[in-house]
């Protein structure tokens, strides 16, 4: 209770800052709609030029496409702060004001910045998936919405955990935000529907790294009913529980190796 | 209050060729060089006490000072803040300490003063009745409530050490750990910090353990000194002391016109010690000893100087002479 309470006055602070540099929200919003603006239009054009991928329409890569962009962007709201850990904050010594606090140093990093961009992020992802679903005149079952819902929200935490053990490992090398950059680069892959990919990484993206398995395994079974989307819920709560505890483990163990520095 | 038992933090760093051949060269060797950052250091320091850690750049004061915060863990040893080590239990320790770092500001950067002071407020789980009866302590003793609405960026290095300072302060710590907490400031703003820190130790009787550079510092604040040099402790007791064994040593530099040398001009005695460099010449001497007004006419009279300047004995040559002292010591 105390934590939901301190969150939210850390938040509070955090928009206050984002506030104080107004150009800099403005700028940070415009390049947002110009990147998706691009990829968007970069995903239409090769579909225009292969009309269907593997036998899936322009309306069913797009729908993976938006789903895809909202665990991604509820990450994003909450985790930020980790890139700057991972590329920055370590290795200039900046975490000392952290360590200094009596509060778990991992919660002060998820208190420290909320990134407002990301609600750009749901609302494209949600009027794609609308727009779309309405193409593929999807039949809507309760079961379908919520194992969505589930891989939205407990694939966020999937990608946050990632996050923090990559994060946390600039604690022992200093800067660890190049590696962290590859394996959140695996999130891509998960935009499209894990059919189209050779074996090897449909595995990897099951069970090694399992963006495909809260972004390509619902939609699947929203569309064609491949998978029981209870049972499939609970292997994605599951994993995202079993991931979060491993992650907070790493960093507490990871975050006794932090060396400030020199003045 | 603090306990410090043979502390030690040894840094591992690989060992650097040159340039960029030697760079790629130590990506693949695993050869290390140890640096005893802090080398089996031991002191207590009792509730209430303003205690100075000086020594000179490098010698380990900021590495110690982490380890008793809880920022870095010791390589052996071990250090004891109220029974507890911080390092293990640093949450519990974060709430008996304030800390502030010269160099670092502790406070968020892009939001107004009085913001930060809330969500430290939040943080430290402050009662509205101590927060109330403190920051009105705090904004007397520090004078910060001129800026409280600004942001932390735009604050001035005095007005962002005071700020610091107030901060460290707000949940009412039982030790402050002050890092250099004058660096880079004007005689006045060095006056207010001093004046602060007497007042908070008076009213809460709260333990201060400050480094610094400024002789002035230590003498207005430090009843007791440990200095360090090369992570050892060279010193630890009474600034009185140590004062007593170097007497009032001064040095008094002049600049001498180019057509004088100055290894010609004949010593003034063997109490006043010469060195010279390029145009100018430093006579150190005691000026208990020998009186200041004399050597200043020596100066003018035998070098013709064309400039003076006269500097008090800075940490650094206190650590030397303790230094020389210790090694003559070893040898007799």
């Amino acid at each position: 209770m105390r934590y939901i309470k301190l969150y939210f006055t850390c938040i509070k602070r955090s928009i206050l800052s984002r506030l104080d540099y107004k150009h800099d929200a403005i700028i940070s919003i415009l390049s947002f709609l110009f990147s998706n603006a691009c990829s968007l239009c970069a995903l239409y054009f090769i579909l225009q030029a292969i009309p269907t991928l593997k036998g899936y329409s322009i309306a069913e890569v797009g729908f993976f496409y938006g789903f895809s962009m909202l665990p991604i962007a509820i990450d994003h709201l909450f985790s930020d702060e980790f890139w700057l850990v991972a590329y920055r904050r370590v290795q200039l010594g900046d975490m000392d004001m952290h360590f200094l606090r009596p509060v778990p140093v991992i919660f002060q990093m998820f208190a420290q910045t909320f990134q407002p961009d990301g609600f750009g992020e749901v609302i494209v992802g949600i009027a794609m998936i609308i727009v779309c679903g309405i193409n593929l005149h999807v039949t809507v079952s309760f079961g379908a919405i919520f194992v969505l819902v589930i891989g939205a929200v407990f694939g966020a935490i999937i990608i946050t955990s990632f996050k923090i053990i990559f994060s946390a490992l600039a604690f022992i090398f200093k800067r660890s935000g190049p590696l962290l950059q590859i394996i959140y680069n695996f999130t891509s892959y998960a935009k499209y529907p894990i059919a189209i990919y050779p074996k090897v990484i449909r595995i990897i993206l099951i069970f090694v790294l399992p963006f495909g398995l809260f972004v390509s395994l619902p939609v699947d079974t929203l569309l064609y009913g491949t998978y029981n989307p209870y049972l499939l819920s609970l292997c994605i709560i599951g994993a995202a529980i079993v991931l979060f505890a491993l992650a907070v483990l790493i960093w507490t163990r990871c975050e006794r190796h932090y060396e400030s520095t020199g003045s | 209050m603090i306990e410090v038992k043979s502390l030690t933090k040894v840094f591992k760093k690989p060992i650097r060729g040159k340039g960029v051949l030697g760079m790629i060269r130590t990506l693949f060797s695993r050869k290390y060089k140890e640096i005893r950052a802090v080398d089996d250091v031991s002191f207590d320091i009792k509730e209430g006490e303003i205690v100075g850690y000086i020594g000179s750049n490098g010698a380990g004061k900021s590495t110690t000072i982490k380890m008793m915060c809880g920022i870095l863990t010791p390589t052996s040893g071990q250090v004891l803040i109220d029974g507890k080590e911080p390092y293990k239990k640093r949450r519990i320790v974060a709430k008996e300490i304030g800390v502030v770092f010269g160099q670092k500001t502790q406070l968020w950067w892009d939001i107004p003063l009085i913001e930060s002071f809330k969500v430290l407020k939040e943080i430290y789980q402050v009662s509205d009745e101590d927060y109330k009866t403190r920051m009105e302590f705090l904004s007397t003793v520090l004078g910060i409530d001129e800026f409280l609405s600004q942001p932390v960026r735009t604050l001035s290095l005095g007005q962002r050490m005071r700020a610091d300072l107030a901060a460290s302060m707000l949940h009412n710590p039982k030790i402050l750990f002050l890092d250099e907490p004058t660096i880079g400031m004007d005689v006045l703003v060095k006056e207010k910090i001093r004046l602060a820190i007497h007042a908070l130790n008076a009213k809460y009787h709260t333990t201060v353990v400050l480094t610094t550079h400024d002789m002035a510092d230590i003498e207005d604040l430090c009843s007791r000194i440990i200095m360090i040099e090369k992570g050892k402790i060279i010193y630890d007791g009474p600034l009185k002391a140590i004062k007593h064994r170097f007497g009032n040593i001064k040095t008094l530099t002049i600049t001498v016109p180019a057509n004088i040398d100055p290894l010609e001009v004949a010593p003034y005695s063997k109490d006043v010690d010469m060195s010279s460099k390029d145009d100018k010449v430093m006579l150190r001497f005691d000026a208990d000893k020998v009186k200041l007004e004399d050597v200043v006419q020596y100066a003018f009279s035998s070098y013709h100087a064309i400039d003076m300047k006269i500097t008090d004995i800075s940490i650094e040559d206190v650590v030397k002479q303790i230094l020389v002292q210790q090694e003559e010591a070893k040898h007799a």
